[in-house]
């Protein structure tokens, strides 16, 4: 095989594999992605004097195709949850972002506590049929409940045929109330804390690792 | 082993302020050009001695450009591949001015604090 049918073969082993760790990104993004990152490559190898250690270099420097696109993923991932009403999309965002930080600690405790909050009245909404006389919202001298009640005769429930549709607006105030407040933390982040530290890693530092095996 | 941790300490420090630092090099960089990313690379090297990896740069430009810092476009080149540019946008323009003057109050009172360790060594 000449050395150039090598160099293409390589490139085109890293692109492929870049394309599927990029995954779920929308098609045009990931189209851009590939194109600038096959740009950079023929630019950079262009100017070595061997093609094949050429590529080698820029691939390391690159970094594996999976460590590339979990980059892109972790950089654009903030920015896209911020823009989106979806609370997995948003609960999963800040589960990744509370590993970086207090701010996406404090982001994730919010969405759990606002997101549990949402679901355990949704919860209690849709048993109250079945257990009438048990889930209300209970004021006694333990103070108060919404939801399930131990011991209903110590306690006095204040909403009767009024829970479902209360305690439905409430679910759906704190989901909402939740979401929005997920979604202005995230865009009122510091920018540039996506990207553990430990990723900045200078270009000398990257050329001392073994070339990345590629499989033709 | 301490000396290994005092190390790795170190490294991770100079690794905190390499990722304070880019993204206001970045801004710098093509504060006065349109640039592609080959180029804002060699930008940073000759002129700031600040060398990052293409593997952490090409994303951050991404998410410059998803937060509406900088804008970017195709050129066909007249030999060779098509390159993708980037220049700054007015809310780019902004976000570099305020990162530069922040760095200009703050770098010169850490200097003034470092003075004498650096002079102690020589």
């Amino acid at each position: 095989m000449t050395s150039q049918a090598l160099v293409d073969g390589r490139i085109e082993t890293y692109l492929n594999r870049l394309g599927s760790a990029l995954g779920g990104l929308a098609p045009e993004y990931k189209d851009d992605i590939l194109r600038e990152i096959r740009t950079h490559i023929m630019d950079s190898a262009e100017h070595s004097a061997d093609p094949v250690g050429g590529i080698d270099r820029v691939l390391r420097l690159l970094g594996t195709p999976e460590e590339l696109a979990a980059r892109y993923s972790a950089e654009c991932q903030l920015e896209r949850a911020s823009r989106s009403f979806s609370p997995w999309v948003l609960l999963r965002t800040c589960w990744q972002w509370a590993r970086l930080g207090i701010r996406g600690t404090l982001a994730f405790l919010v969405a759990m506590f606002g997101y549990s909050l949402a679901l355990g009245f949704t919860l209690a909404v849709f048993l109250k049929p079945f257990l009438p006389s048990q889930i209300g919202m209970w004021i006694g001298p333990q103070g108060l409940n919404i939801g399930l009640e131990a011991h209903p005769e110590q306690m006095h429930e204040v909403l009767g045929n009024y829970f479902v549709p209360v305690i439905a607006a409430a679910a759906f105030l704190a989901a909402i109330t939740t979401t929005q407040l997920l979604r202005w933390m995230m865009r009122k982040r510091a920018p540039g804390l996506v990207v553990p530290a430990a990723d900045f890693v200078a270009a000398a530092e990257i050329e001392k690792t073994p070339a990345i095996k590629l499989r033709s | 082993m301490p000396s290994n941790a005092n190390g790795d300490r170190g490294q991770n420090w100079e690794a905190q302020l390499r990722k304070g630092c880019l993204e206001m090099a970045i801004l710098a960089t093509l504060w006065q050009s349109r640039l592609y990313g080959l180029e804002i690379l060699r930008a940073l090297s000759e002129k700031s001695r600040l060398e990052v990896a293409e593997g952490t740069l090409y994303p951050i430009l991404s998410r410059l450009k998803a937060e509406g810092l900088l804008e970017s476009e195709w050129v066909e080149a007249e030999a060779g591949h098509p390159r993708k540019y980037y220049w700054l946008t007015a809310p780019g323009r902004r976000r570099a001015r305020e990162m530069a003057g922040a760095w200009n109050e703050f770098a010169p009172k850490l200097t003034v604090l470092v003075e004498p360790i650096a002079a102690g060594r020589s």
